[in-house]
């Protein structure tokens, strides 16, 4: 019987192979993700091993946060004076102080390098002056001695285009400072860690320009010849003042590491999740192919139940069949999915995300999981299939045509809604419960959703066919009316094959109308709550640093503004959020409607105040007068009395606010993330602008943008965002037609005596292309059709439950969903492009020969 | 398609006007030592207005002759003319405009679209050409061979004898030059099958249609008034007004 089932499965080796290629995708997909995010994680496990490599110690503040700006724990610095308190310390050979900060090297061309918003980040820090400590060898020239010396690494010194000598800037969120390059270092053997820019400037001017004079980020100590790291941390801990602490080299490493890991899983759950709808739909191909298999082989199953086969030897025939399509997808998928991964990080930097990366990292886990994983879900998909024909009654062998009925059947329709039920429950339980979690939930409510639209697909397959191609008998004649008659004929497998497709557009349809919807929305509230003139931000400086006060300053001073208001964003640890957002608050409610329900904005002069929004205080019982207990990096524990409760949400970026002073008074930072600036009313926008911009000049980092262009600038991070899920999701879209073309073939083969009559009666090749043709873009339609539906649906459920964060309007962009079906059909021509070129070729008398 | 309807059968009875005629064709299989020759230069003419019968035992050629000159197949050697066009310098899409035109094909099985009406099948080759079927010509077709209560019909909704009358209305419908059946009662019992056999004659003699019928059914060949036999790929011989028995005794004698 094995055998038997071997034979059959290497005689149609073609079909084998594109059945596979459905799962092959999936794997690919998933196994490149895997590759990608090893790779990279190995990449930084590397770069931090090598960074403090002779690194005994480092002594650091003993404070921390978790922060939202900076992914990860953020310290406040330590006072200069420790370094002398380590330098006395037992075992220490060599102490340096070390500090590091935003800092953009300007390039020959007058462009800086580098785009820290989307990218390697671009350093400025201080050199450290012990060849061990540093990571950084001279390549040429000097270490920096004053304060315009710099030294760049060797890597932006060939981009840039620069070399020994050059005067040039560095961009600082202290403003454009003027260098000139004394020195070029390499980075062990690379010109620059993983794409990193690195601009090195004296200790002193370091601290002046990318941190704070008089104090240190960490401490670096290389302990004497022949003593233990250990031993070297734990004679400086018993010298160190209170709130530092020190740490091994080895610590920091694996702390380093470990942060990047967690970067790293964020990164690569995203990529996997559409791996999973990729070999999702893959999974439907499978089952579709080997139903259409079966059906096909049904005499054959029958006759071999007749002269003796089990019902278990037929099942076990067919799963064997499933077995080596999936182990051939697994092993196809895996070695594909190395180049995927160099396809994705294409696509990534495409989009602007630069991701570093070495040679290919393949773990055993990715191996076992791609074959695992083309296995299961081969056999999963085909095990149905098997199972029906397993159940091929002996006798079928006799009759001449099996005729599958399970396509409108009552126990279908019962499944198919019982399905749809617990998905929309397990959805709403996701999007509207409470609690834990909730992200699962709704993963197996889409997936359900789609399974039990699948299931009662065929019911109402027939008809939605007849209906899209109501006017194809019109317009294309005869093949017309034979493709519609096509698509009608077997409900089953049409709305199976156009099922895997509407799992792509259905997503699709789904971002595309949540991205608009979000898109109208922030626009709606920034109408209402945005009255300003122009904004200033420092977005392309990433999370890093920002705008020098000295900025709004001037601004403050140019006659064609009316007001000047700025605002900034503090780690820190709160109930409900670890931002703060601060505001100068005698100018700040003069150009956004803050909505202050009770108390006022100017109140929050007073120092350790808070405002806050009326949801979190209804949340949490606060009234005008409570206190909120905060944490701040640099001060610690500190209670903040409410002042005020507002109702902004959309120019507010925390849901709490405070001013100016409150800020001061716990921060070592002294920067604006963002500028609102109205102008004079009798002054005309173009020399409004023209004057900011002029007072603006010396601040590179500071971009102007009026309303519009600001609501561009939204909308562009919502674009970028959705692009890069439309690239991924094209995968899902791509295998769904090529399981089109692969049930249209497999349609075709069992159509041969068919096509050989009308070949016969006289239709031309071109009329059996066209017939094929559009078969397929009304099996396409239909996908399109069902996936808009529910994509439509599950864009109406997310912002039902987002009505509460500010995404309150459904907007259905129907210009591009038509897109979306426009492409769909053409998809589906594409799709027909070799099965309809096989069906014309058809050999006529070997057609009516068949029976 | 001004013409009248009854108008093509008068022309046809021209005497001596030939519908399809093999000139010195040979087919020929693979080459070298595997080189099978299915036709050896057969030469043979079907006149307007008869109903030919081509016998022979199997492997005689006889069903390659037909795919040959009815456009199906392409021959190796020699020319064949339907009316006065020469097949062997068309290329397949001119090919298959002739066929739909100008000759009606009726199979052993499998003739019709499982997804079309029995009207809808009828009217197939002047649909795939984008042309409405002479009216008066249909109707009197279809009621010729009986169907008109189950035009509406899908071919699986009939019985064989039904769906190949279905086959003989589509072939007759367009009023072909010339008329291919392949083994046209192969799959029926013997009532069936001489319903359909009398439909042809009646096809012949009433309409004036020509029809070449390939069968190896002496009872089946006797409805035709023309018998060519077939013997290893040449016409060995041809009997004018056959009746069963005397085909029987030719073919035994072929045989033999």
């Amino acid at each position: 019987m094995f055998k038997t089932a071997l034979k059959t499965v290497l005689a149609r080796k073609l079909r084998l192979v594109s059945t596979a290629f459905a799962v092959v995708l999936g794997v690919a997909f998933m196994s490149g993700a895997l590759v990608l995010t090893d790779t990279v994680g190995r990449s930084f496990d590397g770069l931090f091993a090598d960074i403090f490599e002779d690194t005994d110690a480092l002594v650091r503040s003993s404070a921390k946060l978790e922060s939202n700006l900076e992914n990860g724990e953020r310290r406040p610095r330590i006072d200069a004076a420790v370094l002398a308190t380590v330098e006395g310390a037992d075992n220490v050979a060599k102490a340096v102080g070390f500090v590091q900060g935003y800092a953009q090297i300007v390039g020959k061309d007058g462009k800086q390098l580098g785009n820290p918003g989307a990218g390697a980040p671009t350093f400025g820090s201080s050199w450290i002056e012990d060849s061990q400590l540093n990571s950084f060898q001279l390549a040429e020239g000097i270490a920096p001695r004053g304060p315009d010396d710099v030294v760049i690494d060797k890597g932006s010194a060939t981009k840039g285009k620069l070399v020994l000598g050059d005067k040039t800037n560095v961009l600082t969120a202290a403003g454009s400072i003027p260098v000139t390059i004394v020195g070029i270092a390499k980075f062990g053997t690379a010109d620059s860690p993983l794409g990193a820019s690195f601009a090195m400037f004296t200790t002193a001017r370091a601290q002046e320009i990318v941190a704070e004079p008089g104090k240190f980020d960490s401490i670096i100590v290389r302990g004497n010849e022949g003593v233990g790291a250990q031993t070297v941390r734990d004679s400086i801990s018993a010298v160190l003042p209170q709130g530092s602490e020190a740490v091994t080299g080895a610590q920091v490493t694996k702390e380093n590491q470990n942060e990047i890991k967690k970067a790293l899983a964020f990164f690569s759950t995203f990529l996997l999740i559409f791996a999973a709808i990729a070999v999702f739909v893959g999974g439907y191909i499978i089952y579709n192919t080997f139903s259409i298999i079966v059906a096909q082989r049904g005499r054959e199953m029958a006759l071999m139940r007749a002269i003796g086969a089990s019902r278990k030897q037929v099942l076990g025939a067919v799963l064997i069949e499933a077995l080596v399509v999936g182990l051939i997808a697994g092993i196809i998928g895996l070695v594909a999915g190395v180049g995927v991964a160099i396809g994705l990080k294409a696509l990534m930097a495409a989009l602007g995300i630069d991701i570093p990366a070495g040679s290919a990292v393949i773990l055993p886990r990715t191996v076992i999981a791609s074959i695992v994983v083309g296995v299961v879900v081969s056999l999963a998909s085909a095990f149905f299939p098997a199972r029906r024909a397993s159940k091929v009654p002996p006798i079928a062998a006799m009759r001449s045509f099996a005729q599958d009925t399970s396509g409108r059947s009552l126990p279908r329709i019962i499944t198919g809604v019982i399905v749809l039920g617990l998905s929309f429950a397990s959805l709403a339980n996701g999007l509207f419960g409470s609690g834990g979690n909730r992200l699962p939930a709704v993963g197996v409510g889409v997936l359900g959703t789609f399974v039990g639209v699948t299931i009662l697909g065929p019911i109402i397959a027939r008809r939605l066919s007849g209906f899209i191609g109501a006017a194809l008998p019109r317009l294309r004649g005869m093949p017309g009316t034979l493709a519609r008659e096509n698509a009608m004929r077997n409900p089953k497998r049409t709305s199976t094959t156009a099922a895997a497709l509407m799992i792509g557009v259905g997503l699709v349809g789904f971002i595309t109308i949540f991205a608009a919807s979000t898109k109208a929305s922030i626009n709606a509230s920034l109408d209402k709550t945005f009255t300003g003139d122009f904004v200033i931000d420092a977005s392309s400086a990433g999370s890093f640093g920002g705008l020098s006060p000295a900025l709004t300053a001037s601004l403050k001073k140019v006659p064609e503004v009316s007001a000047v208001s700025s605002a900034r964003l503090l780690p820190v640890q709160m109930e409900g959020t670890n931002t703060l957002f601060a505001v100068d608050q005698s100018t700040w409610g003069d150009i956004v409607d803050v909505d202050i329900k009770s108390g006022t904005l100017a109140e929050l002069s007073a120092v350790n105040t808070v405002a806050v929004h009326d949801e979190e205080a209804v949340k949490q019982g606060l009234k005008i007068g409570d206190t909120v207990e905060t944490t701040f990096l640099n001060t610690g524990k500190t209670p903040l009395k409410v002042v005020a409760i507002f109702g902004d949400k959309d120019l507010a970026f925390s849901t709490y606010m405070v001013g100016l002073p409150t800020y001061d008074k716990n921060s070592a930072e002294k920067f604006d993330s963002l500028i609102l600036i109205n102008k004079v009313d009798t002054v005309s926008a173009a020399d409004a602008r023209a004057a900011v911009e002029k007072a603006s000049a010396a601040y590179p980092l500071a971009e102007l943008k009026d309303q519009s262009e600001y609501k561009e600038t939204v909308a562009k991070e919502i674009d970028g965002f959705v692009n890069l899920v439309y690239a991924l999701l094209a995968l899902a879209v791509i295998i769904a037609l090529f399981g089109i073309a692969n049930a249209l073939a497999l349609s075709i083969f069992e159509r041969t005596s068919e096509l050989g009559l009308m070949r016969a009666v006289g239709m031309t090749r071109s009329q059996v292309r066209t017939m094929v043709r559009w078969e397929s873009v009304i099996v396409a339609l239909l996908g399109t059709l069902l996936g808009l539906t529910i994509g439509l649906f599950f864009g109406w459920a997310l912002i039902q439950a987002l009505k509460d964060e500010g995404i309150n309007v459904l907007r259905i962009p129907v210009g591009q969903l038509a897109l979306v079906t426009v492409v769909a059909a053409i998809a589906g021509v594409l799709a027909a492009i070799v099965p309809a070129r096989r069906a014309a070729k058809l050999d006529i008398l070997k057609a009516i020969a068949t029976t | 398609m001004s013409t009248p309807a009854m108008q093509p059968t008068e022309t046809r009875h021209r005497t001596g006007a030939i519908a399809a005629r093999a000139i010195n064709v040979v087919k020929t299989y693979g080459a070298g030592d595997t080189r099978v020759v299915a036709l050896d230069n057969v030469t043979v003419d079907f006149p307007v207005g008869q109903f030919t019968a081509i016998m022979g035992p199997s492997g005689s050629g006889k069903s390659t002759l037909m795919h040959c000159i009815a456009g199906l197949d392409t021959v190796s050697d020699g020319r064949v003319l339907i009316g006065e066009v020469d097949l062997t310098t068309l290329k397949d899409k001119a090919l298959t405009t002739l066929r739909r035109d100008k000759i009606g094909f009726i199979f052993q099985q499998f003739n019709l679209i499982p997804t079309l009406s029995a009207i809808e099948n009828i009217t197939l080759p002047s649909s795939l050409g984008g042309r409405k079927p002479d009216a008066e010509w249909l109707d009197m077709v279809i009621k010729t061979v009986g169907l008109g209560d189950r035009l509406k019909h899908r071919p699986s909704e009939l019985s064989g004898g039904q769906q190949q009358r279905v086959a003989v209305a589509r072939a007759l419908a367009g009023q072909p030059e010339i008329i291919f059946a392949d083994e046209p009662t192969g799959n029926l019992d013997s009532h069936a099958g001489a319903e359909i056999l009398a439909f042809m004659r009646r096809a012949v003699a009433e309409l004036g249609q020509t029809i070449v019928m390939v069968t190896h059914d002496p009872v089946a060949a006797s409805y035709a008034g023309r018998v060519v036999f077939l013997a290893d790929g040449k016409i060995v011989d041809e009997m004018l007004d056959p009746t069963p028995d005397r085909v029987l005794d030719r073919i035994k004698n072929l045989e033999a």
